[in-house]
């Protein structure tokens, strides 16, 4: 006689503390709502998946192996480091860290240099996350004795072979990485979560702007406020724009000009609101809104 | 320098209060060179205990009983040993700790004899004391460096043994006395051939009408090597050179040596300097030094007077032996928890912090001396092993003479069964199982595919030696809320 | 004969699940784990051969276990394999914990003991591995 067992899901979702890390995921990141969805019904899949496992209705490790798509600065980094705290909670990897990689780690210089460079990452990343970036730099078709091809071969077999131990997560452009995919369908079948990341919008990333100006103890000033709008809008238009990235070196301009402009009063007392607040002055002198002359407040 | 001293004494002449010639301090604090020594005083009824603990230190130091005005001729307020510090011992009417502080010129570097002579020299006869036990000493790191210490130390022996990661199990050879050679090499080989790593010759064992010397030494070696082939593993016996005189022990030594023991063993009976001599010997001759502490308990294992064997075990470490029995807590022999974990920090850390409750009473730095390994023996057996391991760790040597060579089935199975309950325990350990939880299971687990250690679980399943230990600490430890 | 070498000589042979927990145990201490193999079993053997270098920073036992199954594919047949834990800590700095994890696919033929007998009753022991009785590239071969 076999024993009948259940499985409460929304107790095991609370105990795991999965719904915790997803709290945190919609609570502190700005936008990506396709993304979040996304990871929402990735967590549901791979808990029923446990469920099915504990009453032997499944044996086999589903494969977890993930592409992040998405332009340069739209959080692929920081949601893979949750992904992985995500999977450690749900006990799909034992670890939950994050190796995070480029090209440039895995590719030797010389022959028999790249085998043991890659596998010295794989075995770091074993019982965690590795996340190579812009991963189709891997693959030059157009020279045929590229390293990069042994890395990848190394890669599909311990993606296959290693199921259990870690997940690798692909991230890069979309269209690139669309191109990889096709020419390497070794991937394409180990990969069987595609996550796309889209560009944030003016007023996400304003929202954003805030939020790390707020981390760093900062506050934008009253008359700034129209500024910095005008500066994300113009921002998005010039070349090599990455979304949350140039907003976080936009800010850190702004911060070094306001550092200037108080030194510049000279022999003054400066109060805590002096030094915190970034001000109209500390944009408009930027080189992004130099193209036209900025609106006054 | 200190408060003045009462230099009239010198103009009186004659009998004064050793409290009142500079002995007692209450405000002196230790130099960082100074050497503190640390005494459990009873005085006799009606001597105050300020001026006991101050004859103390007069008498363990510069004084006599009487004033002399040779003193003068000295830098006698440098000399002078100073009690600065005397509290009564908690639940103890009539006793108190004092503490003794000495200057480090006091003291040849060196020698424990010097330091001996000094510290326990006269003073423990001192009429006006019912009792006095020296309870620890603090050695400055100045100090600790005008001695070698250890010859080879736990991990260097460990690298020569090539054994890592686990007790080393030893057995005594039974029946300490009578064997002939042939005999005595007999057990050694069953007991090795069944995975002991060493064999001991036993404290009496030296050269008696029924086993000379020479003879155990060749037969002994022979077993040995024959093991060795037969395992694959290095395999060793404490070959005792304890003898008459030191040129016995070293021709004893030496002829060990030529026959390629890797170790040699002596009695704490030859004294300080013959030890001392030893460990240089086994210094120049890359041999592992073990030391039984044949007599100790005559002056350590009363609470009241001698010497705590805590403080024999620091200058042990010091005067440099590699291997010392300090006790097994469940075995048959004194040795209460607490106090015993104190010896064992003591031997085996570079860095011993005070731990009152253990019995330790001060910081000791002992600045990279070699660590000495401590040695288990006693009326312990394999199913005690989850206890063993848990209270004394894995830098210890576990040697169980009746428990191997009493084993039913024979010193080889008894060898057999303690070595498979100890790699069980050590496995079971890393895997992260509660030892103390799981222990008899863990046993009986490994007796599955161990016909001998099941048979060595059944017959010693009962044994314990459940008694009051004499030497227990003085502090309870104080609870940390966590 | 089995040879007694190592931590766990005295067990049956460890599964991969045992060895896994075992390497995390060392890697949970801080313990860089090091692959060395060799077909010269006598016990002063000191330096068998490093399959690469001891591996640091690695966060779960997978990584080591990768490396040893690599290392047995090429040795395992004929070959020992230990693992050993380095603890660089002051005042260790030397090996922690060490344990055979694969044995030749033959048996061992062990060992022989050369007497020579010297001054007086004294003799000199000499232990020889049967199998270093041929070159290398011969051991542990049927």
């Amino acid at each position: 006689m076999s024993e009948i067992k259940s499985f409460n899901l929304q107790k095991a979702f609370e105990a795991s503390g999965v719904k915790e890390v997803l709290d945190e995921l919609d609570r502190d990141l700005i936008g990506l709502l396709p993304v979040k969805t996304r990871i929402h019904e990735t967590a549901s899949l791979l808990l029923v998946n446990k469920a099915r496992e504990e009453l032997n209705l499944s044996k086999i490790q589903p494969s977890l192996h993930m592409s992040f798509t998405g332009n340069p600065g739209t959080g692929k980094t920081t949601v893979a480091m949750r992904m992985a705290k995500l999977l450690y909670r749900l006990g799909y990897v034992r670890k939950g860290h994050l190796v995070l990689v480029t090209r440039d780690d895995l590719v030797g210089q010389y022959i028999g240099h790249t085998a043991p460079k890659t596998k010295e990452i794989l075995k770091k990343a074993m019982g965690g996350v590795l996340f190579i970036d812009e991963a189709y730099y891997l693959y030059r078709p157009e020279n045929e004795r590229d390293y990069g091809q042994e890395v990848i071969e190394i890669l599909l077999q311990v993606m296959e072979d290693h199921r259990d131990d870690l997940v690798v997560i692909l991230a890069g452009y979309a269209d690139k990485m669309d191109k990889f995919f096709s020419s390497n369908p070794g991937f394409r079948s180990r990969v069987a979560h595609h996550i796309d990341f889209p560009d944030y919008s003016d007023d996400e990333l304003f929202e954003i702007a805030i939020k790390m100006l707020k981390e760093q103890n900062y506050v934008l000033g009253d008359n700034a406020v129209t500024i910095l709008k005008e500066y994300i809008a113009k921002r998005r238009e010039q070349p090599h724009f990455a979304n949350a990235r140039s907003i976080r070196n936009g800010l850190d301009r702004a911060i070094l000009r306001q550092a200037n402009r108080l030194f510049n009063k000279g022999d003054v007392e400066l109060n805590a609101k002096d030094l915190s607040e970034i001000d109209y002055e500390d944009f408009a002198l930027s080189r992004v809104l130099k193209s036209k002359p900025p609106t006054q407040p | 320098m200190g408060k003045p001293k009462n230099k009239d004494r010198y103009k009186k002449g004659g009998v004064m209060a050793y409290k009142d010639m500079g002995y007692w301090q209450p405000d002196y604090e230790p130099k960082p060179t100074d050497l503190i020594a640390m005494f459990r005083i009873t005085p006799q009824d009606g001597v105050d205990s300020i001026e006991a603990a101050a004859a103390v230190a007069g008498e363990s130091s510069t004084a006599t009983w009487t004033i002399c005005w040779t003193d003068r001729l000295t830098a006698n307020d440098k000399y002078q040993a100073k009690a600065y510090r005397v509290d009564p011992v908690p639940n103890s009417p009539g006793e108190f700790f004092s503490y003794i502080a000495y200057d480090i010129d006091l003291f040849e570097p060196g020698s424990i004899a010097n330091l001996t002579a000094s510290i326990i020299g006269n003073v423990f006869g001192f009429k006006p004391l019912k009792a006095l036990r020296l309870e620890d000493m603090y050695f400055p790191v100045a100090y600790v460096k005008t001695f070698a210490g250890p010859p080879t130390g736990i991990v260097v022996e460990r690298e020569r043994l090539d054994k890592f990661g686990r007790p080393l199990l030893g057995a005594t050879v039974k029946p300490k006395l009578g064997l002939s050679g042939r005999s005595y090499g007999r057990v050694v080989y069953e007991g090795l051939k069944g995975g002991l790593d060493f064999t001991k010759d036993d404290e009496n064992i030296n050269s008696q009408p029924f086993m000379h010397w020479r003879e155990r030494f060749l037969y002994v070696m022979e077993a040995v090597n024959r093991a060795q082939a037969m395992s694959g593993e290095i395999k060793g016996h404490y070959l005792n050179v304890t003898a008459a005189t030191m040129e016995d022990m070293y021709e004893r030594a030496e002829f060990a040596k030529s026959l390629g023991s890797t170790i040699v063993m002596i009695d704490l009976v030859i004294g300080y300097t013959a030890i001392q001599s030893m460990s240089k010997w086994c210094r120049d001759n890359d041999m592992i030094l073990h030391l039984h502490r044949a007599g100790h308990s005559t002056y350590t294992r009363l609470r009241s007077h001698g010497v705590s064997f805590r403080v024999i075990c620091k200058w042990m470490r010091l005067a440099g032996v590699d291997h010392i029995h300090a006790g097994t807590v469940v075995g048959k022999l004194e040795g209460d928890p607490r106090t015993t974990a104190g010896y064992y920090d003591i031997l085996r850390e570079d860095f011993v912090p005070m731990k009152l409750e253990n019995g330790v009473f001060f910081d000791q730095h002992w600045a990279s001396l070699n660590k000495v390994m401590p040695v288990a023996s006693g009326g312990i057996h394999a199913g005690q092993m989850h206890q063993l391991i848990t209270l004394l760790g894995e830098d210890v040597v576990l040697q169980f003479g009746g428990g191997t060579i009493g084993h039913p089935s024979g010193i080889e199975a008894g060898a057999t069964a303690n070595r498979v309950a100890l790699e069980a325990m050590i496995f079971a350990r890393n895997e992260g199982r509660d030892l103390m939880a799981e222990g008899p299971e863990i046993l009986k687990n490994a007796a599955k595919f161990c016909t001998p250690l099941k048979t060595a679980l059944e017959l010693w399943k009962d044994v314990t030696f459940n008694y009051t230990s004499t030497d227990a600490p003085d502090f309870v430890p104080s609870s940390t809320p966590s | 004969m089995k040879i007694t070498q190592g931590t766990f000589s005295f067990l049956p042979d460890l599964t991969d699940e045992q060895i896994t927990k075992q390497i995390q145990y060392c890697i949970d201490n801080d313990w860089a784990v090091g692959i060395e193999f060799t077909n010269d079993p006598h016990p002063r053997n000191t330096y068998w051969e490093m399959w690469d270098l001891p591996m640091f920073d690695i966060r779960d036992a997978a990584g080591i276990l990768y490396e040893l199954n690599a290392c047995r594919k090429v040795y395992g047949d004929n070959h020992y394999i230990r693992l050993s834990a380095f603890d660089n800590t002051h005042g260790w700095e030397s090996i922690k914990l060490s344990f055979i994890v694969n044995r030749p696919k033959v048996e061992d033929p062990g060992f022989r003991l050369v007497r020579q007998e010297v001054d007086g009753r004294s003799i000199r022991y000499t232990t020889q591995a049967y199998s270093t009785d041929k070159p290398s590239s011969e051991r542990y071969r049927d």
